[in-house]
């Protein structure tokens, strides 16, 4: 007799068991063990700091940082803030560019704290300050450390984080402290950002470059080309 | 009883509570696809040179963490597809009827743990390590863990 309902022949869902699940929990928590490893600071490499720098360095009369040769053919002041990525980025190109224009005394860069991005840029700019107090190679030295610790977020701009550096870095710590503590430098800190407002800066990195201004972190190369065509002049 | 399945079979296997919690896993995905689409997008174009003002997603965006130390693979990247593959998953439980139907269940639960999980721990480095919190990134968590919980009773009704 045929069947009022049509029958498909399609086949019975198989049940998942206890153990199938026990393993696709296993295999769950195994996949997110691997990404946390793949994510975290567990294999990421330390950054090394406080090697010895290659070039001269030096305070402006104006009392800003600089490296390089003080009457170099090609002056860079440079405006950055130390959370900024871009900033980290073109501080990385200038030291690759550094044996062929630091370092041959062709080029001095000039370092302002155009400390704007959150208050912990400003913190961070009053702690380069205590470090220049020491002296310029302290300051240099210091500025790297700062944007080799960039990656970790905030929590590398705390007091006792920039603390640490300055420990790190064989600084006087009780007048690096001191003076971080005291924000003595929050006032020289504040004439680099008005000197940018001044001078037309609205992001960061910012640099002149004989007085010609360019925005941002050029590439390795553009950098490179920038300066041969300025040194041709 | 022959081994085939009835119409009445078939639409016994999924009642009208299992059709409620399809609809809203599947609305919960297609609402993570968008978050996390919108997160790796905006990572994978960050093409200025010059930073702003920052604000919370751009200190969590920035920072080491937004990417796996192998390949530089986008953490975003890493939710997007999870949700795109639990987003087939779900449809394609409805046009695949076979003896593996309860396997897409269980496909989606350990996805969505795998994902939970995950996004607990980069919660977690928000809070405490980068001290930055990005909204989106909270959401996508937030997303994560109700279509785990919601795959638990999935599962439970494909489970001998």
């Amino acid at each position: 007799m045929a069947s009022a309902r049509k029958r498909t022949r399609v086949s019975k869902p198989i049940p998942v068991t206890g153990s199938q699940i026990l393993i696709v929990v296993l295999a769950a928590f195994l996949a997110t063990g691997v990404m946390i490893l793949l994510d975290s600071d567990i294999l990421r490499q330390d950054n090394v700091a406080g090697a010895a720098l290659n070039y001269e360095t030096g305070v402006t009369a104006d009392g800003n940082p600089y490296k390089g040769s003080a009457d170099a053919p090609l002056q860079m002041v440079l405006y950055s803030d130390f959370l900024c990525g871009h900033c980290s980025g073109l501080a990385a190109s200038l030291e690759q560019i550094s044996p062929e224009y630091i370092e041959t005394g062709k080029l001095k860069v000039i370092f302002k704290n155009y400390a704007f991005m959150t208050p912990e840029s400003i913190l961070a700019a009053e702690a380069s300050e205590c470090a220049l107090d020491q002296d310029a190679d302290a300051f240099w030295r210091y500025h790297d450390l700062l944007y080799n610790s960039q990656g970790r977020g905030l929590a590398a701009y705390t007091p006792s984080a920039l603390k640490v550096y300055a420990e790190e870095l064989g600084l006087d710590e009780e007048a690096f402290e001191q003076c971080l503590d005291g924000g003595s430098k929050a006032a020289a800190v504040q004439v680099d950002v008005d000197e940018g407002v001044a001078a037309g800066v609205q992001g960061t990195p910012t640099w002149f470059i004989n007085g010609q201004m360019v925005p941002g972190a050029v590439p390795v190369d553009s950098l490179r080309a920038i300066m041969n065509e300025l040194l041709e002049q | 009883m022959s081994g085939t399945t009835t119409e009445m079979d078939k639409t016994a296997t999924r009642s009208w509570q299992g059709h409620w919690r399809w609809l809203l896993m599947t609305l919960l995905v297609v609402a993570g696809i968008g978050v996390s689409g919108y997160l790796a997008w905006s990572h994978l174009m960050n093409q200025e040179i010059v930073c702003g003002q920052s604000q919370g997603c751009d200190i969590v965006d920035q920072s080491q963490y937004a990417e796996l130390i192998i390949g530089n693979i986008p953490v975003s990247v890493m939710g997007l597809l999870s949700y795109l593959a639990m987003f087939l998953l779900l449809i394609l439980r409805g046009r695949v009827l076979s003896e593996w139907d309860s396997y897409f269940p269980l496909a989606v639960f350990g996805i969505s743990l795998s994902g939970m999980l995950f996004s607990l721990y980069l919660t977690y480095m928000e809070l405490f390590v980068i001290l930055g919190v990005c909204k989106w990134c909270v959401t996508s968590a937030a997303i994560l863990t109700l279509i785990f919980l919601l795959s638990i009773a999935e599962l439970r009704t494909v489970t001998a």
